[in-house]
């Protein structure tokens, strides 16, 4: 079954350096993305980096990125409904 | 035989030792790069190094079969044509940096996104060719810098790299422009993922097959840790280790692990069911 995943951005603000969803997943769902895409001659702001599921076939529903998250800003649900 | 090698070897043993496909088309190619992919082909944009939407894997889910073989022969076709590599021994890769220059160290783009690893412990990937000079035009891509090699730092790179488990592969930049020698494992790696959990070819198998010598093999299992393709397992029951060689991608690192030299390399082309098994 494929869980919706969601990820407020408003409240995730530095993920780079935060990471605490990336690691603790047991089977790496999750991947950093930004807002932006590929800005020429420029380093791309760490406030413009976002957490997106990336493996949802892979997810579990063991809601340890949801509890881990300092923000509380990932929601995991499956069928449409929340697991929890 | 390897349709890269036909395509673009050129009378060399290996498409990757032909020094022209470290050359050419350099300038032109972005261009073709994006108009092959489309927008979308951005994966940062996209969100996380994602090579496939949720609507493949939904149509995975409820057994579409039909979609998703479309899908993955979209994405395969576009991929082929843009961005795409084939794994490599050690061997072949300490031959590749004697052949093209320059070679950098770089961070790694798929560790960056799936594991958000740190830049001072993510130098593990390799840009190479003359497109390196401009590196400074996309920061974002060299996050953390660059640092050029010469080749012997760069074979002591990829020695270390070796013995840390990592797996190398080849890639290119607009095909068969090869601009990118990767040291992988899976599942941070966006082309092992994708081709071992989703069967997409954006990577393809090796020249080699692994091969265990049942009577040198000791059953030491040191070497079962070192495959990253779900090809080597362990048979209690003989103690020995086992690989299934239609899995197999040939990289050589159980191999290099093996002690009893129990585990050899056998070319591909030489076995008549593995020949076109990419």
């Amino acid at each position: 079954m494929l869980p919706t995943i969601t990820v407020n951005d408003e409240k995730c603000k530095e993920p780079l350096s935060c990471r605490k969803c990336l690691l603790i997943c047991p089977t790496h769902v999750l991947g950093l993305g930004t807002d932006v895409g590929p800005q020429k001659f420029r380093e791309i702001d760490p406030s413009h980096f976002i957490v997106r599921a990336v493996r949802f076939d892979k997810c579990s529903g063991c809601m340890d990125c949801v509890k881990v998250c300092p923000q509380n800003a990932i929601q995991v649900s499956f069928s449409g409904g929340d697991a929890r | 035989m390897c349709d890269w090698c036909e395509k673009y070897g050129d009378g060399y043993e290996r498409w990757y030792f032909n020094p022209a496909n470290y050359a050419r088309r350099l300038y032109k190619i972005r261009k073709e790069e994006a108009e092959a992919l489309g927008a979308e082909a951005n994966p940062q944009a996209a969100g996380g190094m994602s090579v496939v939407g949720h609507d493949f894997l939904e149509a995975r889910e409820r057994g579409d079969m039909a979609e998703v073989e479309r899908v993955k022969q979209q994405i395969e076709s576009a991929m082929w044509l843009a961005h795409c590599g084939q794994v490599i021994t050690l061997e072949e890769a300490l031959k590749i940096v004697d052949i093209m220059y320059p070679i950098s160290l770089i961070t790694c783009t798929c560790r960056r996104s799936m594991e958000g690893l740190p830049d001072e412990e993510n130098f593990t990937c390799m840009g190479m060719g003359a497109g390196m000079y401009k590196w400074e035009r996309w920061p974002d891509t060299y996050r953390g810098g660059v640092h050029f090699l010469t080749p012997d730092e760069a074979k002591e790179v990829l020695a270390k790299l070796n013995k840390r488990g990592l797996v190398h592969s080849i890639y290119t930049f607009g095909t068969p422009y090869l601009a990118g020698l990767c040291n992988c494992d899976y599942p941070d790696c966006a082309a092992i993922r994708t081709v071992i959990d989703l069967g997409i070819k954006i990577l393809w198998k090796g020249h080699y097959v692994a091969k265990i010598d049942p009577e040198l093999c000791n059953g030491c299992a040191s070497c079962v840790h070192r495959c990253q393709f779900r090809a080597l397992s362990f048979v209690p029951s003989r103690n020995k280790a086992y690989i299934d060689q239609f899995q197999c991608f040939g990289c050589g690192l159980c191999a290099t692990e093996c002690d009893q030299e129990a585990i050899t390399l056998v070319e591909r082309a030489s076995l008549p069911a593995l020949a076109n098994v990419w």
